[in-house]
């Protein structure tokens, strides 16, 4: 369990990183997304239809006691997760489809993920449900920066370009921050844990991959557009959802909720990582193949 | 000879009416750093340029920091580094704060600018500076590996080195420079012994000296910069310019424009490379006289790195090539939301295509006059008239106290409506190419500059490109101007750009050859042939059309034919 500074700190960078979301888009690029809806609803359907589909599956199958099929579905029910951007920059997807889906998931939040999460843990015993009013909180408090973020880059082009660098960072740092200030104090319960939930934990991020990239190829995307999908898709917000659970539970409650989430998080960059390699792999060959076939015509010639 | 040809009586003035003014003075200021700090004077507080990341990242000088930082680096020339007036100091870099910092301190010290394509390769470089004979150097970081190894070749004693976010403010500058140093890893180690451009400046501070004694003396008739021009056919040439030539096209770009320049107000967007001739002379000369902010885009490939400086900034006037409004127009965020505060926009430096003025002109609500013009002339010669008729598909007229005639291989001038080589005579044109007289001999002549364009004008003086001389295809003995051929295929909606070059054939002499770029990825060569002769007779045709995912262009956005007939002559001879 994390200390209430800690829960505080936390709180502040989740701020800060959505201040840097914020800050990456302007009311233009909302109206531009809306005019070509089609990487808005796949995006939505991967996000709020798949995902928490996927952990509610995961958590029957698995069949995970409710402290831990909570934390599943309240992962599978998050928006996308800011790092997705990155990770789609380095393995040269779409970034400005990621943006916009990450984006698009996110503002859609504050009325999905209530909804979402009250649906899918029906089954689960009221002392491990998740308040509603503590999801909409968190989530409106965090619209706040979002709405500040997208102000400043009006204001000052490099202050809002500043914030947007730092956010995207703060990203990454907060799952450091949760590996350092969680892992060393739980070595024990994680020695402990079961293979069901780190088969939930790894799984979600890796079948969210797979129906991502099958989906969005049903759907007629390109394979890279795929690629892009399948990455947003697998990648969710986790820091959200370990801060939802540090708001909502305590004590040991709070530590075997908050396993999934974490886990969750530290093996998503894990994953991800894998997956950006070989999908730069797959694209870089597709471009070598396409110079070839340009060598080719000209041999020809 | 001496009979009064149709264009001797320069019969586009009619279309000049109540806005243009036909006969100028001279230039009032003597040279350009004259006019230079007369525009500073007025404008000081004003924000002269603004450079803008992909990222939306900035910075910005104002007219008075642009005129003591110039006066710096003269004083560093002049005093530190001991050059003298005449001196060739070569700049070479992408559009940036340091860029007009540079050449103005340049020119102030009474030195002579040798504008550097910063994508040379370092045998073109080492050529260049050979060439010109520079003494020094100034050079953007991102190509310093490539001046090492031009270097001991040439006679360059001194190498100043600038970042891309040069004078921007720390923090940002800072960011701007350590993405592109270890994220982008742009930024290539060397071993130049060199000094930073800010040391420079500081030197030049430290130094002292009064910078108008330098330049005071300049005239008219001073050389002011060397422009190299003719990389596509072979050796480039340094074009010699004048403060003279550049101050009288500046002079003819303002009354062409009129009143639809606004001291002191207006925004213009410079996503072409300054080192070029036209946004040299158009976006940052003229505008620099007329007190507008210039927003300068470093690169403005791919495209979208011009997003956040439309969205950011009020842009009144904007240029560019028919490549860039192609590109613009491809980008939804242009046309969903396209700059609404736009006057106007110019083209040129290849012809623009009907449907991209047309898409342009539409999506925005301003007109993008197209124009003509070309290294040796400074480089306008003709533009479309922004008052009065227009006349679309063609250069419009020519500027004031510029004299075009339309001539054949004789040199006669061809009968009213028959197509000629475009040849010019005004103010604006070249002294002559730096150090090769026979190469001057062979384009000047009598005093008329030979453009190598094929031309019609009709009878109110409306010019018309038909092509470049060298690049028509012979088919069967009949002329084919590529220019039309690639306007009918970008026609098509499915069509995102085309060339055409001529391929030799066995029984036509040359057939025509197109290279089709597609917008739209369900486009088939069936479809386009078919679309093709609602609008060409046969032996117009494309015998052939090839698609590809791009085609060769030079830093401007020219498309290459030259590289395409290039690929096709040696593909023939690996074949044989």
């Amino acid at each position: 369990m994390l200390s209430e500074t800690e829960t505080r700190l936390l709180g502040v960078m989740m701020m800060v990183i959505m201040l840097g979301m914020g800050a990456s888009l302007t009311f233009k690029d909302f109206a531009i997304a809306l005019r070509k809806p089609v990487g808005v609803v796949v995006g939505l359907l991967c996000q709020y239809g798949v995902m928490p589909l996927l952990a509610y599956v995961l958590s029957l199958v698995l069949a995970l006691p409710p402290a831990y099929a909570v934390g599943l579905i309240l992962m599978g029910c998050m928006p996308g997760g800011t790092t997705s951007n990155i990770f789609a920059y380095f393995s040269k997807g779409t970034l400005s489809l990621s943006i916009l889906m990450t984006m698009s998931s996110t503002l859609v939040a504050i009325v999905m993920v209530p909804l979402t999460l009250a649906f899918y843990s029906q089954g689960i015993e009221g002392n491990w449900q998740i308040p509603r009013e503590n999801v909409i909180q968190v989530l409106f408090v965090l619209l706040v920066p979002t709405v500040i973020g997208i102000a400043l880059r009006k204001w000052n082009a490099n202050v809002g370009a500043l914030i947007e660098m730092i956010g995207g960072l703060l990203g990454v740092l907060v799952i450091l921050f949760l590996v350092v200030s969680w892992v060393p104090r739980n070595g024990a319960l994680l020695m402990q844990t079961g293979f069901p939930v780190y088969a939930a934990s790894i799984g979600l991020g890796l079948a969210g991959f797979a129906l991502g990239y099958l989906i969005s190829r049903g759907l007629k995307q390109d394979p890279r557009r795929s690629r892009t999908i399948a990455l947003e898709t697998g990648i969710q917000n986790g820091p959200l959802a370990v801060l939802i659970v540090l708001l909502s539970f305590t004590g040991t409650q709070q530590q075997e909720v908050l396993l999934i989430p974490v886990l969750y998080s530290l093996f998503i960059v894990l994953t991800s990582t894998a997956v950006t390699i070989w999908f730069r792999r797959i694209t870089t060959r597709e471009e070598l193949a396409r110079d070839a076939a340009k060598i080719g015509a000209l041999a020809k010639a | 000879m001496d009979a009064i040809s149709p264009y001797d009586l320069r019969p586009w003035v009619g279309q000049y009416g109540s806005h243009i003014k036909a006969e100028l003075t001279p230039p009032a200021a003597a040279s350009l750093p004259a006019m230079a700090q007369a525009a500073a004077a007025r404008f000081a507080r004003q924000t002269a340029f603004t450079t803008v990341m992909p990222n939306g990242m900035y910075g910005s000088l104002s007219y008075q920091q642009v005129d003591e930082k110039s006066d710096h680096f003269a004083r560093y020339l002049r005093q530190v580094l001991k050059l003298d007036a005449g001196d060739r100091v070569a700049i070479q870099m992408p559009n940036s704060l340091a860029y007009p910092v540079v050449l103005l301190g340049v020119l102030k010290a009474g030195c002579v600018a040798v504008n550097t394509n910063p994508l040379y390769t370092a045998a073109e470089m080492a050529h260049q500076f050979k060439d010109s004979g520079a003494k020094a150097v100034v050079v953007v970081d991102l190509f310093a590996d490539k001046l090492e190894q031009a270097l001991p070749q040439t006679d360059v004693k001194h190498v100043v080195i600038t970042r891309v976010p040069e004078f921007f403010p720390p923090v940002v500058g800072g960011i701007v420079h350590a993405v592109m140093k270890y994220w982008n890893r742009q930024v290539p180690a060397h071993r130049v012994p060199f000094t930073a451009l800010p040391a420079a400046l500081a030197q030049g501070a430290a130094a002292g000296g009064d910078v108008k004694a330098w330049w005071g003396g300049l005239t008219h008739d001073s050389l002011a910069l060397l422009q190299y021009t003719g990389g596509t056919t072979g050796v480039a040439k340094g074009a010699m310019l004048t403060h003279g030539n550049l101050l009288w096209n500046v002079a003819q770009m303002r009354a062409m424009c009129g009143s639809h320049i606004d001291e002191g107000k207006e925004v213009v967007l410079t996503a072409l490379p300054l080192y070029h001739i036209f946004a040299f002379t158009v976006n940052f000369l003229s505008m620099f006289e007329a007190g507008a902010r210039n927003i300068l885009v470093p690169s403005p490939r791919p495209v979208q790195n011009l997003q956040r400086a439309i969205e950011n900034y009020k842009i009144t006037w904007l240029t560019g090539v028919n490549t860039l409004y192609n590109a613009l127009l491809g980008e939804e965020w242009f046309t969903a939301f396209p700059p609404r505060h736009i006057k106007a926009a110019g083209g040129g430096g290849a012809a623009m295509h009907h449907a991209v003025v047309e898409r342009f002109e539409q999506v925005t609500g301003a007109p993008l006059v197209e124009g003509y013009g070309l290294t040796e002339s400074s480089p306008v010669v003709c533009f479309q008239p922004l008052n009065g008729k227009r006349h679309r598909d063609t250069i419009g007229v020519p500027a004031p106290m510029t004299d075009v005639r339309l001539v054949d291989d004789t040199g006669e001038p061809v009968p009213l409506g028959q197509p000629g080589e475009l040849v010019v005579r005004g103010p604006q044109v070249m002294q002559g190419y730096w150090q090769r007289p026979e190469a001057t001999a062979e384009v000047i002549k009598d005093g008329w500059l030979h453009t190598g364009d094929v031309a019609v004008m009709d009878a109110e003086g409306t010019f018309k490109i038909v092509d470049r001389k060298k690049d028509m295809i012979l088919v069967s003995g009949f002329n084919v101007y590529p220019n039309e051929i690639e306007d009918a295929l970008t026609r098509h909606d499915g069509v995102l750009e085309a060339a055409v070059i001529g391929v030799p054939d066995p029984k036509t002499g040359e057939a025509v050859r197109a290279y089709v770029v597609k917008r739209d990825e369900a486009l088939t060569a069936e479809a386009l042939m078919a679309h093709c002769r609602t609008l060409l007779t046969g032996y117009k045709m494309p015998v052939r059309i090839e698609f590809r995912d791009e085609l060769p262009k030079t830093p401007v956005g020219k498309i290459l034919r030259r590289d395409l007939r290039a690929e096709v002559l040696g593909a023939n001879k690996n074949k044989t």
